[in-house]
């Protein structure tokens, strides 16, 4: 059994000849807030979405707990534990903010192939439990006043707690999350590390884009930075904020006039 | 109870003592109400709830009266025991044809299901395999028989559609309280999303497309006892048309939408007999008023169907 939760080995995606995803390396410890940095178009989306199934890379190994999982489905990568947030919010805006967190619960449902039709004693008794464990994430983020609100209505804010308490009702072991903090104002930013915070401490390993330096500094126990799809460095924050190749990544180096 | 089950139950009380105030001809219009409605509402399954293009119903609505006319008429099955294949036929057929072609999306769908009609009409107007019957269909289909007692009066017709009605009503309700039934609606509102939750996209557009067919396919039984006849142009891809607007005219997903829906494209049309062609007048019109005025229906659905003990903190 490999020490790692995730590791990603010498993973490579392109796209019609463009390199996405070079050779790229990392580890993820259970635990870990793990960060991934890089300049726009570094192609961390790209890896989350490798890893989330989304996309099949088409080198190198995604073992997760030892096994290698590349090219597995979407929704099979969720049953093994692998829950993940959109950079551009996803959600099921027509419907209520409970019925989105409930769809968290779908994964850990018990109730049979002809439940859809016919319903049975163990039925009625899974939707109540499933009902309260949306019951109570909505507590969790402060979420239970707008139980019945659709949730396309509600703020940015909001919908990104959402977002995050309908992955975690899945009751992940790894969360990914894509740039939580977009769009969000100071305070928010501010709620948001507490609330990562809070969900590490319920267990969860947390893998993060986010471009709030700040926030990832403070946040982040480990990270590697990319550009053009490669691995730049990596490390804690302090090792990480000073290394020559990341702020020539961020700066960029004028190479015309040489 | 919830938002569903209220509905269902007015709706079911009203329809249940109409037949103590209609005379013949309205009793004949009411049975043609609930048993398009049965189809209506197994149309909504599919594309209202799990947001599948499907234009191709009336193919398996027909499926499900052929089997009944077949059974009956060439091997002299009671109409009876025509009722479990007449579903599991269609269900059947639904997965098979559906399954190469569940990924599609949208207009390619649509494209790929009005396929599946024409070829079905295709078989049926040719008396393919010989027990179609061809363009003039199939005559003389037996009446229910109960412990030898023939059910000709129009009353137990009527009933028989009404009892189909309240377990379509009853599977829809059960659906909507399901992880099946919201996962349809966490597909058709956000298929990447639903599939990041771990929600099996291909496996519950199929469950969708296996209901929705079966329901069409009871309904289908009944429709050619009560006409104690069937022909292929009952099923053409005209009908299938009606079946979809009247999902997306009346409402997606929303029971009292769908049946208003099929209250004004089948009941309408009786009502203002002497005007029969207008029928499609009305059925273009409102089609068109509809979708520019209310996008989402005349009566769309409203969401939020959650347990009580989860609303306390509403406003």
């Amino acid at each position: 059994m490999s020490q790692y939760l995730l590791e990603i080995k010498k993973v490579s995606k392109f796209f019609s000849g463009l390199t996405a995803i070079d050779a790229l390396d990392l580890k993820v410890k259970k635990g870990q807030i793990y960060g991934i940095i890089g300049p726009n178009g570094a192609g961390k989306t790209t890896l989350f979405n490798c890893i989330t199934g989304i996309y099949t890379p088409e080198e190198g190994e995604i073992l997760w707990h030892g096994e290698d999982i590349k090219g597995t489905p979407p929704h099979k990568i969720a049953e093994l534990g692998i829950l993940r947030t959109f950079q551009t919010i996803r959600l099921f805006a027509e419907m209520s903010v409970a019925e989105n967190i409930m769809s968290g619960r779908h994964i850990k449902s018990t109730q049979k192939w002809y439940n859809g039709i016919i319903p049975t004693p163990a039925y009625y008794k899974d939707e109540k439990y499933n009902w309260e464990k949306v019951g109570k994430y909505m507590e969790l983020f402060g979420l239970s006043e707008y139980a019945t609100t659709p949730a396309g209505d509600l703020s940015y804010g909001i919908q990104r707690k959402i977002e995050m308490a309908r992955a975690l009702a899945a009751e992940p072991e790894l969360l990914i999350l894509d740039e939580p903090a977009a769009g969000l104002n100071e305070n928010e930013t501010k709620e948001l590390a507490d609330i990562i915070r809070k969900i590490q401490a319920m267990g969860v390993t947390i893998m993060m884009i986010e471009h709030d330096m700040d926030m990832v500094m403070s946040l982040c126990e480990y990270m590697t930075v990319i550009n053009f799809g490669a691995w730049i460095c990596e490390g804690v924050a302090a090792d990480v904020q000073s290394n020559p190749a990341v702020i020539e990544a961020y700066i960029g180096v004028d190479d015309e006039d040489e | 109870m919830n938002k569903t089950s209220m509905i269902s139950l007015g709706f079911l009380v009203v329809m249940g003592v109409f037949p103590f105030f209609a005379d013949s001809a309205w009793l004949a219009v009411g049975i043609t109400f609930l048993v398009f409605s049965v189809v209506a509402f197994s149309q909504d399954i599919i594309l209202g709830r799990a947001g599948a293009f499907h234009m191709g119903h009336a193919a398996f609505f027909g499926l499900g009266a052929y089997t009944t006319a077949i059974l009956n008429t060439q091997y002299g099955w009671p109409i009876l025991a025509t009722w479990a294949p007449a579903v599991i036929i269609p269900v059947a057929v639904a997965l098979i044809t559906t399954a190469p072609i569940i990924h599609l999306r949208g207009d390619y769908l649509l494209v790929t299901t009005i396929g599946i009609n024409i070829i079905f009409l295709q078989v049926l107007e040719n008396n393919l395999f010989g027990i179609t019957g061809g363009p003039n269909g199939i005559f003389g289909i037996d009446v229910v028989t109960v412990f030898g007692f023939e059910l000709f009066d129009q009353i137990y017709m009527y009933y028989m559609a009404f009892i189909l009605l309240g377990i379509t009503l009853f599977i829809m309700r059960t659906l909507d309280g399901s992880k099946f039934g919201r996962a349809m609606f966490y597909i058709n509102k956000d298929d990447v999303a639903a599939q990041s939750m771990g929600i099996d996209i291909r496996y519950y557009k199929l469950y969708a497309f296996a209901i929705g067919a079966g329901l069409a396919g009871a309904a289908g039984s009944m429709f050619v006892v009560q006409y104690s006849a069937v022909s292929p142009e009952a099923f053409d891809v005209m009908q299938s048309i009606m079946f979809f607007t009247i999902v997306l005219v009346g409402g997606s997903a929303s029971l009292p939408g769908v049946l208003l829906g099929t209250f004004v494209m089948f009941v309408l049309p009786e009502i203002f007999r002497e005007f029969e062609t207008a029928r499609y007048l009305v059925f273009g019109l409102a089609m068109i008023l509809t979708m520019i005025l209310r996008p989402r229906g005349i009566w769309p659905v409203k969401f939020g169907n959650i347990p009580a003990f989860l609303k306390k903190g509403k406003k």
